[in-house]
C-alpha cells in the first residue's frame, strides 16, 4: 500500500479544535498558572521546614522538578472528551468502524492524532516554562550535555506515556469502555512518575517496586535528568531503560491492534 | 482515482455466512456469579448463507425488519467484519483481507453515526480527509463544488459539526463519503430521523450519483418512499437467510399484489358476476367491490380497465396495497417462511436420530 503523503496532517485535528475554541485555551492558561503558584508555595514552604537538601534534592532542585512535572502533565491532557474524539466515544457511538474505512490503518491514524496532540502540548508547556525560567521559578540545565540528556529522555518518556495510553484506549475493543480503567491509570500514572512528588522521597521498597513499571520512565527520569538528580553519566542506563520500554510496548501495542481489528464491535442488526 | 482509471464497481456474495459467539448471564444472582467463573458460551447466526451481487452502477436495496442481519452483511462488505464463511468482492477486492486498498474503492455512510470531526467546521473534516485519501487539490475543489450544487453545503459547511442539525451532518457525511470518488458506495439508513425536504434532497443527490457518476450503491433502510424512489432491486433478509431477490413489482406480485376497485354502476339492477381473475367481494345496491382473485389475477390497472369495458359505472375507485403494507406482508412472510423452514430441519433432525 503506498503512503498518501498528506496524511500526517491528520495530527492537526484536535490543536485545530482547541484553537478554534478559545474558552479551552483560557481554561489551560489558568489551570496551568494556579498549578504552577500552588507547587511553588508547596515545596517552597515543605523546604522551610526542613534543611537545604533533602532526599538528594535542593530547595530549587525540588521546585524546578514539582514545576516541570505540571508543565509535562500538559502534554497529554487536551480534551478529547468535548471534542467526541476518545476511543471510548468512538466505541460507545459506533464511529469507530470509519478508522476501518479509510486507507490509513487506525494505527497509524491514533499515532499521528496522539503526535499532533504531543506536539501541541509541547508548544504549552515550552510556553510556561520560558515564563518560569524568565521569572526565576526554575532553574535552566546545568550543562548543554544535561539538556540533550534531557530532551533525549523527555522524548522517549512521551512514547512510553503515549503506548500506555494507547493500552488503555485499547482496551475499550474488549470493554467497550475504559474510565475505570483510565482513572487508575491516571492516578498510578501520577503517583509512579513522579507527577506529585519526585520518586526520590519515597521509601525504597516504592522505588524498587516503580523501577518495574514503565511509570517512572515517563517522567521521573527525563526530570531526574534535568534538575541533576541523575548525575549525566548515570543517564546512559537510564536512557536504555526507557528504550527498552519503548520497543517491549510498541510489540504489545502492535499484537493488541492485530486482536482489536477482529474484534471490531458493531451495534445494531 | 477517476475516469478511466476507475476501476469497475460491482459487488459480488456468495454464501456469506457470519456467527458471533458471545457470552450470556445465567438467570439470577447465583447465576450471574456462576457465569463469572464459568461464562456460558453461545453462538448467534446473524447472516447465514446469502448470495447475490450488485451490477457496476445499479443501487440495491438490502431491506428486512430490525435485527435481519442487514448492517451486519454491510459490515463484512465493507471489510470492518470478516465473515465466518463464504466470499465477498467489491470491486474486485476482498474487503476484510484487503482493508486499506477496499477503503479506496468504497464509500460509506451509516444512518446517525457521524465520521466528521465535532470540533471542527465541515469544510476542515473534507480537507482532512482530502489529505486522508490523497485527493489532489484541484479535484478536491471541484468535488466539492459538484456536492455544493446538489446538497446546498456552502451554507453551513464552515459552522462547526456539534452545531449542524441532523439533516445538514447527513449531507456533509455524504459529501465525506464520496470526496475521494468511490465507485461503490454503502448507505446504512442514511436518511433515517432527517425531514422530507432534507430527504428529497438527498435522494436526488444519490439518483445523481447513480444515473449521472455510475456510482455502485448499496441501500438499507426502513423508508419505503426512498425504495420505491430509488431501488429498481431489492434484496430482501429476514432472519440473516435472503428470502427475496428481485424487482419491486415482483416482491410486490409476492407479499403483497392486493388491490380493491370500488365501482358505482349507472344501473343499480344491473346484472354483476365476477371477471377473469376478478371477484365480486360486496354488492351493495349500485356499489360493488371487485378484488383479485387465484394466483393469475391481473394487475389493478388491468381490472380497472375490465371493469370499465364490462360494466356501464358512474363512479370508479383505487385502493392499492402500498409499499409499506406490502413490506410488511414480505416481512410476516418470510418470518413464516423461516420458522417453516427450521420446523422443517428439526423434523429431519429428528428423523434422522
Amino acid at each position: 500500500m503506498t503512503a498518501v503523503p498528506g496524511v500526517w496532517r491528520t495530527a492537526r485535528i484536535t490543536p485545530l479544535g482547541e484553537l478554534l475554541t478559545p474558552p479551552r485555551m483560557t481554561g489551560v492558561a489558568v489551570q496551568l498558572v494556579i498549578q504552577t503558584v500552588l507547587v511553588v508555595a508547596l515545596w517552597r514552604g515543605l523546604y522551610a521546614d526542613t534543611g537545604p537538601t533533602t532526599a538528594g534534592l535542593s530547595r530549587e532542585q525540588a521546585v524546578t522538578y514539582a514545576v516541570l512535572a505540571v508543565l509535562a502533565t500538559r502534554l497529554r491532557e487536551l480534551d478529547r472528551y468535548a471534542g467526541r474524539d476518545t476511543v471510548m466515544q468512538h466505541m460507545h457511538f459506533g464511529t469507530i468502524v470509519y478508522w476501518f474505512l479509510r486507507p490509513v490503518s487506525p494505527r497509524r491514524y491514533y499515532a499521528l492524532r496522539a503526535l499532533g496532540d504531543q506536539l501541541y502540548g509541547l508548544a504549552w508547556a515550552a510556553a510556561g516554562y520560558a515564563v518560569c525560567l524568565a521569572v526565576g521559578v526554575v532553574q535552566p540545565p546545568h550543562s548543554a550535555g544535561a539538556a540533550g540528556a534531557f530532551a533525549l529522555s523527555l522524548l522517549l518518556g512521551q512514547w512510553v506515556l503515549y503506548y500506555i495510553m494507547l493500552l488503555i484506549d485499547q482496551l475499550c475493543f474488549w470493554t467497550l469502555r475504559n474510565s475505570a480503567a483510565m482513572l487508575i491509570l491516571i492516578f498510578a500514572q501520577n503517583l509512579l512518575s513522579g507527577v506529585y512528588a519526585p520518586l526520590w522521597y519515597f521509601p525504597d521498597w516504592f522505588v524498587t517496586l516503580s523501577a518495574f513499571l514503565p511509570f517512572q520512565a515517563t517522567l521521573n527520569v527525563p526530570l531526574s535528568v534535568y534538575v541533576g538528580r541523575i548525575p549525566l553519566a548515570d543517564a546512559g542506563p537510564q536512557l536504555a531503560l526507557q528504550a527498552g520500554w519503548v520497543v517491549l510496548l510498541a510489540v504489545v501495542t502492535r499484537l493488541v491492534w492485530h486482536r482489536a481489528a477482529l474484534r471490531v464491535v458493531s451495534q445494531g442488526g | 482515482m477517476s475516469g478511466d482509471t476507475r476501476i469497475t464497481g460491482d459487488i459480488q456474495v456468495r454464501a456469506l455466512t457470519k456467527t458471533f459467539r458471545t457470552t450470556t448471564r445465567r438467570p439470577g444472582a447465583l447465576g450471574t456469579l456462576r457465569s463469572l467463573v464459568n461464562p456460558l458460551w453461545v453462538t448467534k447466526t446473524a447472516v447465514e448463507d446469502v448470495t447475490f451481487s450488485v451490477a457496476p452502477g445499479e443501487l440495491l436495496a438490502l431491506l428486512g425488519p430490525n435485527g435481519a442481519g442487514k448492517s451486519t452483511t454491510i459490515k463484512m462488505l465493507t471489510g470492518i467484519l470478516v465473515p465466518t464463511a463464504g466470499e465477498v468482492s467489491v470491486a474486485g477486492v476482498v474487503p476484510y483481507r484487503e482493508r486499506e486498498r477496499n477503503a479506496r474503492n468504497i464509500g460509506a455512510v451509516f444512518g446517525q453515526r457521524t465520521q466528521l470531526w465535532w470540533d471542527l467546521p465541515a469544510r476542515e473534516s473534507f480537507a482532512i480527509l482530502r489529505d486522508i485519501y490523497g485527493v489532489p487539490d484541484a479535484e478536491h475543489k471541484a468535488r466539492l463544488r459538484e456536492f455544493d450544487d446538489l446538497l446546498e453545503l456552502s451554507s453551513f459547511w464552515d459552522t462547526r459539526v456539534r452545531h449542524l442539525s441532523l439533516g445538514q451532518r447527513v449531507r456533509c457525511d455524504l459529501a465525506a463519503a464520496l470526496l475521494h470518488d468511490p465507485p461503490v458506495v454503502f448507505l446504512d439508513e442514511p436518511t433515517i430521523g432527517m425531514d422530507v425536504v432534507v430527504k428529497e434532497q438527498v435522494r436526488g443527490f444519490l439518483k445523481h450519483q447513480v444515473e449521472e457518476r455510475g456510482r455502485t450503491v448499496l441501500l438499507t433502510t426502513h423508508d419505503m418512499t426512498e425504495v420505491s424512489r430509488l431501488a429498481e432491486r431489492v434484496v430482501l433478509i429476514n432472519d440473516g437467510r435472503l428470502v427475496m431477490d428481485g424487482t419491486l413489482e415482483e416482491i410486490k406480485r409476492k407479499f403483497g399484489d392486493t388491490w380493491l376497485v370500488r365501482a358505482t354502476l349507472a344501473d343499480p339492477e344491473a346484472a354483476v358476476s365476477a371477471l377473469p381473475g376478478i371477484a365480486v367481494l360486496q354488492r351493495e345496491g349500485p356499489r360493488v367491490v371487485f378484488g383479485p382473485e387465484g394466483s393469475h389475477a391481473p394487475t389493478v390497472h388491468q381490472a380497472l380497465k375490465q371493469v370499465i369495458e364490462r360494466y356501464e359505472v358512474s363512479d370508479i375507485a383505487l385502493e392499492e396495497a402500498d409499499l409499506e403494507d406490502v413490506m410488511r406482508a414480505a416481512y410476516q412472510g418470510a418470518a413464516l417462511e423461516a420458522s417453516d423452514v427450521l420446523e422443517e430441519s428439526a423434523v429431519r433432525g429428528g428423523a434422522g436420530s
